[in-house]
């Protein structure tokens, strides 16, 4: 599809989230909901003890699984299944280049998601919530955040291109 | 016609039907991602290979869009601003985490959002990503004692661009719109430029 | 380029609808500030039929019962809430009142000393569109003079007694103890100012732990993005 085209359609999502519930979107936001949920579904005690965790589950009077995002994160599953399907493009494969193998790959994909966690939990957001949601808001730190991501991600790239080429 | 939006902050429908709508919502957001082409890792890359740079345009379209629909609706008050959520803004942390995540995303070839996408139209490499961001999380709640310090540096406040550089907000969106649409043609130059072979 | 042409690309259609957009927004004020629109009739209309008020002892009631469905909140300066405050209230002084974060779909009942500060913050939040907002009728001193020190009958009749043991328990649970009423009958009598030795003094009130299984402290959770 036109990149402007997408782009004019996320924007519209995005306005309507804006206009019916008062927030913007997001996705990390969801993981840290889950992994809260887990820990303290396997050890209580220390999710109560743990500052971080403990944040996302407020008093304990609603389970941190009914969460605005998390929904809309399953929401962003489903509909990317079906445009993807529609597409043709649903595939059971992995994205790689030519030079690396699937194993290598998965490993980078892994070490990616871990480094994605760590500046997503530093940013309170990522590219959906900051720099999307934030963007169009005009806020300061989403905007900065937004230009960090383009240059963290502008300075490696050279040195993964193997991954990729 | 008076404020009337956003229409849960006005008490028009209840938790349980905003959840409802997040699903759709993200419905709409999926669709619109994979759309793009953006459940697939090759693609998103490919911005900082400057090969294809549909990243940079349908996120900026998309924030031009947003915040113009924003603007205009808050301008004729159907749309009360202040009401909509704005993430404090905590400097530093977020300028180093921008820079991990940009890492993130060359590294993985996703973002969380996209990671999700691409988990959804069988990108096995994205369903890692996914649990890669499950251990991430999990790794920074139980170091957070260490980096608790730094994770709360700064004014904790929402700010905005034309607060913070005492701009009228006309005039912040319209140097945002001339950004962008000068920024999509420097774009289409440069995907001519670097194309990758073959394209 | 190969000839001119005369039609502009999709592209660069959505590129001139943009500018011209972002240009018209120049002049934009998206941001209402602290401006809002009152409804005076309906705002008069309410204010007299006090169909805003809260009693005290309906209020004793409510937190007895421990009902979650309203919040209590304490106008007053943080030094004056730490002193005493009503059970299960949380203190947002005046003001910070606009920045609290209050849902409009709350159901909110406000006190302060007397009654003024809570009449005009009652005004405020109504005027920003609160549709649920109630005012705790005499505000503190209505609330210990009924609730926390009531009066009761000296030589009570029978229905006087009924009453009168519901207020001391009533007053018990809140830490506090009835007044004779002739006590109080000779104390009245008392011009403000003079010490009198009749008049019983008023002890001060210590807050009463928040009853069990009362309404918890809104620790909400929070999402991220």
């Amino acid at each position: 599809m036109n990149p402007y085209l997408a782009g004019i359609g996320l924007g519209l999502v995005l306005l309507a989230a804006f206009v019916l519930v008062g927030r913007g979107l997001g996705a990390s936001g969801a993981f840290n909901s889950v992994i809260a949920w887990a820990v303290n579904a396997v050890a209580p005690e220390h999710a109560r003890n743990n500052e971080f965790i403990a944040g996302y589950l407020g008093d304990g009077g609603a389970s941190p699984l009914k969460s605005w995002l998390l929904f809309e994160v399953i929401g962003v599953f489903a509909g990317a299944m079906f445009s993807g399907m529609l597409a043709g493009r649903a595939k059971v494969m992995t994205e790689k280049g030519p030079r690396v193998s699937v194993r290598v790959r998965l490993a980078m994909a892994f070490a990616g998601g871990v480094l994605m966690a760590f500046g997503a939990a530093f940013a309170r957001g990522c590219t959906s919530g900051q720099a999307l949601t934030g963007g169009a808001l005009l806020n300061l730190g989403s905007w900065a955040f937004m230009m960090m991501v383009f240059a963290g991600a502008y300075a490696v790239a050279h040195f993964v291109r193997w991954q990729w080429r | 016609m008076a404020m009337m939006a956003p229409l849960f902050k006005y008490g028009m429908f209840g938790e349980e039907t905003s959840l409802v709508l997040a699903f759709l919502i993200g419905i709409g957001f999926g669709f619109f991602l994979e759309r793009a082409g953006f459940g697939s890792a090759r693609k998103l890359v490919s911005q900082f290979y400057l090969n294809d740079l549909a990243v940079f345009k349908v996120m900026f379209t998309a924030i031009v869009t947003a915040m113009l629909g924003v603007t205009y609706l808050g301008w004729i008050g159907w749309l009360d601003l202040s009401l909509v959520y704005l993430v404090p803004t905590y400097l530093f942390p977020q300028i180093v985490g921008g820079l991990i995540l940009g890492v993130g995303f060359v590294v993985g070839g996703y973002c969380p959002g996209t990671s999700v996408a691409a988990t959804a139209t069988g990108r096995v490499d994205g369903l890692l990503y996914v649990l890669g961001i499950f251990a991430g999380m999990f790794a920074f709640a139980e170091v957070y004692p260490l980096l608790k310090g730094f994770y709360l540096s700064g004014s904790g406040e929402a700010i905005t661009l034309p607060g913070a550089f005492g701009l009228p907000y006309g005039v912040v969106v319209f140097a945002v719109v001339l950004m962008a649409v000068g920024g999509f043609y420097g774009a289409g130059l440069l995907e001519k430029k670097f194309a990758a072979p073959g394209e | 380029m190969p000839g001119r042409s005369s039609r502009l690309t999709l592209n660069q259609k959505l590129a001139l609808g943009a500018v011209v957009l972002g240009a018209a927004a120049l002049f934009a004020t998206p941001y209402p500030g602290s401006t809002v629109t009152l409804d005076t009739k309906e705002l008069a209309l309410v204010v007299g039929t006090e169909a805003d008020h809260v009693e005290a002892p309906e209020l004793a009631a409510w937190i007895i019962e421990s009902r979650a469905d309203y919040r209590l909140i304490d106008l007053r300066t943080e030094a004056e809430f730490a002193q005493y405050h009503i059970p299960t209230a949380v203190n947002i002084p005046m003001n910070v009142l606009t920045d609290a974060g209050l849902g409009r779909q709350e159901k909110l009942v406000l006190y302060s000393e007397g009654g003024i500060h809570s009449a005009q913050a009652w005004m405020l939040l109504r005027a920003q569109g609160f549709k649920s907002v109630y005012m705790l009728k005499g505000g503190l001193d209505e609330w210990k003079d009924q609730v926390v020190f009531p009066v009761v009958a000296d030589n009570p009749t029978r229905d006087e007694r009924a009453r009168d043991e519901r207020l001391k328990s009533i007053s018990a649970f809140f830490g506090g103890q009835p007044r004779s009423a002739a006590a109080v009958a000779a104390g009245a009598a008392v011009m403000p100012g003079m010490a009198p030795a009749a008049m019983p003094a008023r002890p001060s009130v210590v807050a009463p732990p928040s009853p069990a299984g009362g309404p918890k402290p809104a620790a909400k959770k929070k999402e991220g993005c």
